[in-house]
């Protein structure tokens, strides 16, 4: 009778209670009939909740249900996978236990939970009762909506800063040229009018390149020398790396390396991040590119030994406006779209763009492209 | 096994909990100190200090109830020694839990002062590893791995070894006019204060060795000290381990 009870305790269905009842009423002559019909019903059954376990453990959440002791009967697969470390599982199953606790009191409950990490991870946990008997939670990780959101939070106000300071100084500057009768003075604001509007126009421009190559959805793809793609690059930046004392130098590149590419776009990425990579470079420090072939295509590198990104702002930085350190940013003159625009490249390209980095060590970036063939035309 | 010993092993298994929770606790307030320190967020700070008077009950709580399983249930052997070993680990715990609040308390100090981008980075080197070698002490206990645990040791030499770097570089960066005498002060104690959190790291990896294996590191030392003859020449006998002699 053993598997009976099993049976009963386990799913305590109609099915099972008819079979128990039918079962004690013809025991005494058990024929082999009936011990089949068992045994197909048992079968049925173990499916069923096979099935049912089966599903709970293709969700996308941790689903754990417990009785009205608190004691787990449930527990899907993704509840084991929310904590990638053994403390961030601790955490995360505390706060399952607490919302639990609340909720066989009959009160659903739910809870933000923020992993600092690295890497850092948000996962919601609800807990609601269910009836008198017990009750569940499930466990959501939405690091990537809650890092969305202050994506786009944080997009509305860099842009209004970074177009605001200039017209607001260009505002400035032209009000105080009204009233001013010194000559030399005049000069000076003036100077000060003609690199604010320099300012501007930048951004206007990165602005329009960004939209050209987010927007632009056919590649013009032509056979690209690596080698005179990264000279291009590195002189591009010449005048400023000379003004920072900072040795701009391309690595050895294989003789008549090329990449079917979008020359123009892959150009704009290197140029960026050499760009880049002179800014956050101190004097005496040094900036390379290099270019590694394998069967597929090519990757770019553009490393320096300059301040380096902090480890929470490393997934941010490709965004538009994002800024690292927003003091500094007048100082170093960009428009905080130079990596947006890789990035654009990077996946217009079918490509990646990574990067390494460590604070006060410098950074090093990987543009890997992928070769294409020439369509014909 | 009896209704009473179930409870008992029952009661273990809680302290157990609770004791991987707090310490998972002030794993995760490691990374967050140090952001605090890095940004100058005074809020963040003033979070994570008020956040210890939990981690102080918690504590003591888990204190009492490993001195009432004393008490109550004289445990011998394994059990013994997990009992005295949990109450060993809390102190440990709860006092890591104090130097991230020192961090915190720092980070006020040396609010608006900015740092070199090296300073900086042997900052968030020295959290992550800090923090590296508290995942390691839980999955160690966790698991009741004393390998694991005995690698701890050899962790807490690279974090050692970023404290030294760190100290060049304040003094380099002092030298060099680019903080003053208190901020470089306060970084100081601030390297000082992520290697005592280490060491607290190791010393739970060393009571879990001592929960698995009943060895403890400073037995060697202290098998040293009584094989030493005293003025009187007379070899000093282990009094506390009675050999049957």
């Amino acid at each position: 009778m053993f598997w009976l009870w099993a049976l009963l305790g386990f799913v305590g269905g109609s099915v099972v209670t008819v079979l128990a009842m039918r079962g004690s009423a013809s025991s005494p002559t058990v024929d082999s009939t009936l011990g089949d019909e068992r045994a197909s019903a048992e079968i049925a059954v173990q499916a069923r909740a096979d099935r049912l376990q089966a599903a709970l453990d293709a969700m996308p959440y941790g689903v754990v249900v417990t009785d009205h002791d608190g004691n787990v009967l449930v527990r899907n697969q993704a509840t084991a996978e929310v904590g990638a470390d053994a403390h961030n599982e601790v955490l995360v199953q505390a706060a399952v236990q607490y919302n639990l606790r609340s909720a066989l009191r009959g009160e659903a409950r739910s809870q933000t939970v923020e992993l600092y990490g690295p890497p850092r991870r948000v996962v919601v946990v609800h807990a609601k009762p269910l009836g008198p008997d017990g009750a569940m939670a499930t466990i959501e990780d939405v690091t990537e909506r809650s890092r969305l959101d202050a994506v786009r939070t944080d997009f509305v106000a860099n842009i209004s800063h970074e177009l605001k300071t200039p017209i607001g100084a260009l505002a400035v500057l032209a009000e105080t040229l009204i009233e001013e009768t010194d000559p030399t003075v005049i000069s000076r604001l003036a100077d000060k009018t003609v690199n604010e509007a320099h300012r501007v126009a930048k951004i206007i421009d990165d602005l329009l390149e960004l939209s050209r190559i987010e927007l632009s959805g056919d590649l013009i793809v032509s056979e690209c020398d690596v080698a005179s793609l990264v000279l291009e690059a590195t002189s591009r930046n010449g005048y400023v790396a000379r003004q920072n004392q900072v040795v701009v130098s391309a690595g050895e590149i294989p003789a008549g390396l090329k990449v079917h590419a979008d020359h123009a776009q892959i150009a704009s990425a290197l140029g960026n991040l050499v760009d880049n990579a002179v800014k956050y470079t101190d004097v005496g420090g040094t900036v390379t590119v290099a270019a590694l072939p394998d069967q597929l295509g090519v990757t770019f590198m553009v490393a320096d030994t300059g301040i380096g990104i902090p480890t929470r702002d490393l997934d941010r930085i490709f965004e538009r406006f994002y800024r690292v350190d927003r003091a500094r940013s007048r100082g170093t003159g960009g428009t905080g779209l130079g990596l947006s625009i890789v990035r654009h490249v990077a996946n217009n390209h079918g490509g990646t763009i990574t990067v390494s980095s460590h604070e006060g060590e410098g950074s090093t970036f990987r543009l890997y492209i992928p070769d294409r063939p020439v369509p014909v035309s | 096994m009896n209704e009473l010993r179930k409870s008992f092993h029952h009661d273990i298994e809680d302290v157990r909990t609770e004791l991987v929770h707090l310490a998972a606790f002030v794993t995760e307030s490691i990374p967050r100190a140090t952001a605090v320190l890095l940004t100058g967020d005074l809020e963040g700070a003033d979070m994570i200090i008020g956040g210890d008077d939990e981690i102080d009950a918690r504590s003591l709580d888990l204190e009492d109830r490993c001195v009432q399983i004393l008490a109550l249930q004289a445990p011998v052997a394994g059990d013994l020694r997990q009992i005295v070993a949990a109450l060993k680990m809390v102190a440990e715990v709860e006092r890591s839990a104090d130097l991230v609040c020192n961090i915190c308390k720092a980070a006020r100090r040396i609010y608006g002062h900015e740092l070199d981008p090296t300073l900086r980075g042997i900052i968030t080197r020295m959290g992550e590893q800090a923090q590296q070698l508290y995942i390691a002490a839980i999955e160690s206990f966790v698991e009741n791995d004393a390998a694991k645990a005995a690698a701890i040791d050899d962790m807490d030499d690279y974090l050692d070894d970023l404290q030294r770097q760190f100290v060049q570089a304040i003094f380099e960066s002092h030298a060099a006019g680019r903080i003053d005498l208190q901020v470089a002060v306060q970084l100081a104690v601030v390297a000082r204060f992520y290697e005592r959190i280490g060491d607290h790291a190791v010393n739970i990896g060393e009571r879990v060795r001592f929960v698995v294996t009943g060895w403890l590191p400073e037995h060697r030392g202290a098998a040293r000290f009584r094989s030493r003859p005293d003025e009187t020449g007379e070899i000093m006998r282990p009094v506390d381990q009675g050999t049957g002699d």
